[in-house]
């Protein structure tokens, strides 16, 4: 049984499915600087991994997504989160000394590698929601009980 | 020992355990276990050393995120978020973080059989840092996320065993009223931050002395209303029935013990003596007719509650059948014992028998948390061994199961409040502060230990009863879910040959400490001002 949607919806989805990770990786890593960050740019790109699931099925899906690879990723962004935040603990926690004393991510604000920690707290946390999304959106796919 | 300097490391450890969970377990199921079993124990050795450094030097330890002091530049208040402990808030991280430690060795044999258990044990290291945050916290919004992380960690842990509808429906129920109840708090939150412009705990307290609005009253009516919610009790305890034996009797053991106090009397206590300054209220501004906020009839309102919680949950464990479902009720009733104290503290605030009252509701809060995570650990060896917690099913426990029917009867001795254990001390610390205050809340505290003691006398009878089928294969569990129960029992006969002496050195100090007669809490704040 094909629980595919069609077609037309395919190609359109290979069509879109780049753009809108593209789209999703630029609110990401443009977080300090524009509207949205981290976790909008996270769920952006997850939404491109929904459309996946709609468009091709479950069990394509299923052959492209690894539990444990999407679960050990999203560890791994809130580990950099962590990590990020304790960068400066010789003066407190969070403490931005990124920010502060460099030597990466301190140019001129309002460019895009400055803020300190916030483009890599940025990007851990898209990871972390791009991954943790489309785990589960396939969780929800999988139990569906009332389809016998 | 520097307190500030370890102080990160309770939130740090626990965080890291749970987001490197997933990557550890790839190792391995013993990998798994193992690493959980380490991180909560590192845990509870920080939560040790940030107790001791605080109940040594008697100094609220302030510690502010991302800078060196929570004061912006140029400017004369707190900007920043701020962890604040005081004695209380270390006592609190002692007991969560041995608690927890408990529920995680128990659960290495009692999850044994179950799958998904890396997201098991990243949820209850999760479970543990929201606790841990809330206890330590001095910022009412960091508050409030630390809350709500707790809060969905036991959502998803009351409803982890999801092949059975009764977690599921458990788990629904749960969110559905920790999510009103969440939403109230949030008000009060909005409500002051729109009123006084800050979110720093001490500095609001300062700000409302000078000013208490409408507002404030109302933000505090939201908030006692939602943390009423939280620590179930009476009329809203429904939920706290259903969501306690639903979950795994680990999960139920730190639900009962540690949530419902920290996410509910811990919080209340903080609000009521460290933002609502009793202190500036009750005796300060009213002294000099200033405006001011009547605590003292917030106490009563608090006493009515406990009054109501305390006879019913007693009663309603009487007539439980299901013996998870008993200590659930049990718990609402001990709770209504911990708010009588509460409120007590608040309503007598000033005098020796408001510091008793509140010193005895801090010492049974703490007993409570040690015996409630015994006996519903000693529920689920039940469930394990007999596949049952019908009552009607269970007699006879004692011949197969003696072990585990002696750790019982002492979690049991001790609730109830018989002398040589823990639970009698700070009893009788709210008996005879509640009979000095109002000779009728001591009678109410009696009878609803009345009900507590035919409760658990109805359990006992049962295990020491005549055996039946059922329970005749049953035999006492393995080591490492026998290690927490002895562990337990080793702390109840500890702190029960030392009533008095942890009431003076520990409880005493507390009270005081939360009482803030010389608002400490907030000086140790605002002291940091010079150095901006």
């Amino acid at each position: 049984m094909s629980d595919d949607m069609g077609v037309i919806v395919k190609t359109m989805a290979r069509a879109t499915i780049p753009l809108i990770g593209i789209f999703g990786a630029y609110v990401v890593s443009h977080g300090h600087l524009t509207p949205g960050g981290g976790f909008q740019g996270g769920a952006t790109i997850a939404g491109a991994g929904v459309l996946f699931l709609i468009a091709f099925g479950l069990s394509e899906m299923k052959k492209r997504y690894d539990k444990h690879l999407y679960s050990a990723l999203e560890g791994v962004g809130g580990l950099v989160f962590l990590g990020a935040a304790m960068l400066g603990l010789g003066t407190a926690f969070f403490y931005n000394t990124l920010w502060h004393n460099g030597p990466v991510f301190n140019g001129d604000p309002g460019t895009l590698l400055s803020a300190g920690y916030l483009p890599i707290m940025n990007l851990a946390v898209g990871l972390k929601v791009f991954t943790g999304l489309v785990s589960a959106m396939v969780g929800i796919a999988l139990y569906r009980r009332w389809k016998s | 020992m520097n307190g500030e300097a370890i102080l990160p490391y309770l939130i740090i450890i626990p965080l890291f355990g749970a987001f490197a969970m997933p990557i550890v377990s790839l190792a391995g199921k013993k990998a798994r276990e193992a690493w959980a079993v380490i991180i909560s124990a590192l845990t509870l050795v920080v939560a040790s050393a940030v107790f001791y450094h605080v109940w040594k030097t008697k100094e609220i330890i302030v510690y502010t995120l991302g800078a060196k002091t929570p004061f912006g530049q140029g400017v004369g208040f707190p900007i920043r978020i701020v962890w604040e402990v005081d004695l209380f808030g270390a006592i609190m991280v002692l007991t969560v973080a041995f608690v927890s430690l408990m529920a995680v060795l128990y659960s290495l044999g009692y999850m044994k059989h179950d799958t998904g258990l890396e997201k098991y044990y990243t949820l209850i290291l999760i479970l543990e840092l929201g606790m841990l945050g809330i206890a330590i916290t001095g910022d009412l919004f960091n508050f409030y996320v630390f809350l709500e992380i707790m809060s969905i960690a036991s959502y998803a842990l009351v409803a982890f065993r999801n092949d059975t509808w009764e977690g599921i429906e458990a788990g629904v129920k749960y969110m559905f009223v920790g999510s009103i109840a969440g939403s109230f708090i949030l008000l009060g939150i909005a409500l002051l931050y729109g009123q006084y412009g800050t979110l720093t705990m001490g500095y609001i307290a300062v700000k409302i002395a000078e000013n208490p609005t409408v507002t404030a009253k109302v933000a505090l009516a939201l908030f006692i209303a939602g943390l009423l919610f939280k620590s179930g009790a009476s009329p809203v305890h429904m939920w706290l029935a259903d969501a306690h034996p639903a979950a795994p009797s680990s999960i139920s053991a730190m639900l009962s013990g540690l949530v419902i106090k920290v996410g509910g009397i811990y919080a209340m206590a903080r609000i009521l003596f460290s933002i609502y300054s009793p202190m500036a209220h009750s005796i300060v501004l009213k002294a000099y007719l200033q405006p001011y906020i009547n605590m003292s009839a917030i106490g009563w309102l608090i006493i009515i509650f406990a009054s109501l919680t305390l006879i019913i949950g007693n009663a309603m464990a009487v007539i439980q059948t299901d013996m998870k479902r008993l200590l659930a009720y049990s718990s609402v009733g001990q709770i209504g014992y911990i708010l009588l104290g509460l409120g007590i503290g608040l309503a007598a605030y000033g005098t020796q028998t408001g510091e008793v009252a509140l010193a005895g509701a801090i010492y049974h809060t703490v007993n409570h948390a040690i015996m409630k995570a015994l006996l519903f650990l000693v529920a689920g060896v039940v469930i394990h061994e007999v596949g049952t917690r019908n009552l009607n099913e269970l007699s006879g426990l004692a011949k197969t199961m003696p072990k585990t029917t002696f750790a019982f009867l002492i979690g049991a001795a001790a609730i109830v409040g018989l002398p040589p254990l823990n639970g009698f001390a700070s009893k009788w610390l709210i008996y005879e502060s509640s009979a000095v205050f109002n000779p009728v809340l001591g009678a109410i505290a009696i009878i609803g230990t009345a009900f507590c003691t035919a409760a658990y006398v109805r359990v006992l009878y049962t295990f020491f009863g005549r055996p039946s089928e059922r329970v005749a294969n049953a035999r006492d569990p393995e080591t490492s879910m026998m290690l927490p129960m002895l562990l337990l029992v080793l702390a109840i006969v500890i702190m029960g040959l030392l009533p008095w002496q942890i009431s003076d050195k520990v409880m005493i100090p507390t009270a005081r400490m939360l009482e803030q007669f010389k608002f400490e809490y907030i000086n140790a704040l605002m002291s940091l001002a010079g150095g901006a």
